[in-house]
């Protein structure tokens, strides 16, 4: 692999990865924030 | 919304200091393009420093406090530390292989204390998983969390007080502050990066604690639903054995 090569792969990674972990944290963040909401929901349906 | 704006001013920044790493900055003398690694991975390996830094200080306050709060911040700076920490292990390796011929030497002292990092942060974030209990996990988790952080100096440090294929701080010794070892526009090139991934560390680091604090809003709702239940199991049982009484 040239010297391109590795700039690109290390680059690459770590970009990559901060964007894939920022969604991933962002989805969690989103599915426990609705779970909340349905569980808020269905104690005002109870109440 | 704040954290949201936060989000997408990091973005613009890293997109920023990569550009100017890759394209406008020049290659260095000697080692070409490869150099222009240094500038995520040196960045990286700070931005670990100081996530496991606020991992240690929130833990310590924990101790003091005993604000669960405290608690989700040091696992928010867990989380994301070994993100970086992986992050500047593979920069590094990207860059050793073209320099040095190699991917990794365990012989080097920078190298395998940077491993070790990793892996005792690692070992902090399955430790969380043992228990449910919300106070003992904390007090746990940052006693852990401080002994860890004993290793962030060895790590910064081996380059200075022992010999290996890693080459010295570029900035990082006291001794060369005002003196680096990099060229200025190097250095300068350098701090952009480091700017811009402290952007997004604190971005991350906001909403791994946000998701910390919601899943433990959960985690209640599941310990009170088996008190419910347990309480329930209890009354029924009770109220078996009434008739017979």
């Amino acid at each position: 692999m040239t010297d391109a090569g590795f700039v690109i792969a290390a680059y690459g990674v770590i970009l990559a990865g901060i964007g894939l972990y920022a969604a991933w944290l962002a989805r969690r963040l989103r599915m426990a924030r609705e779970s909340l909401q349905r569980r808020d929901g269905d104690v005002d349906e109870a109440g | 919304m704040k954290t949201r704006i936060l989000g997408f001013v990091a973005l613009a920044a890293v997109i920023g200091a990569a550009i100017n790493g890759l394209f406008l900055v020049p290659a260095d003398l000697n080692q070409g393009d490869a150099q222009r690694i240094m500038y995520v991975h040196v960045a990286s390996a700070w931005i670990a420093y100081a996530s496991f830094g606020v991992t240690a200080l929130a833990g310590l306050g924990y101790l003091i406090w005993r604000d669960l709060r405290l608690d989700a911040l040091a696992l928010a700076g867990a989380e994301v530390g070994v993100m970086f920490t992986a992050f500047a292990i593979w920069g590094g390796m990207m860059w050793g292989r073209p320099v040095w011929g190699v991917y990794w030497q365990w012989e080097d002292p920078r190298l395998t204390t940077t491993a070790l990092l990793l892996a005792l942060y690692v070992g902090y974030l399955l430790l969380r998983r043992l228990t449910d209990d919300p106070a003992r996990r904390a007090a746990r988790a940052a006693v852990v969390g401080l002994i860890a952080a004993v290793d962030i100096p060895i790590v910064h440090f081996s380059v200075i007080w022992w010999r290996g294929l890693h080459q010295g701080p570029t900035i990082g010794d006291p001794s060369k502050i005002l003196h680096p070892s990099a060229p200025l526009l190097f250095v300068m090139a350098l701090l952009v990066m480091l700017g811009a991934l402290t952007l997004v560390w604190v971005y991350l680091l906001i909403r791994r604690y946000q998701l910390a604090r919601l899943d433990w809003e959960r985690e209640d709702d599941v310990r009170r639903g088996r008190v419910e239940a347990a309480r329930r199991v209890t009354v029924v049982a009770s109220g078996a054995e009434e008739p017979a009484g």
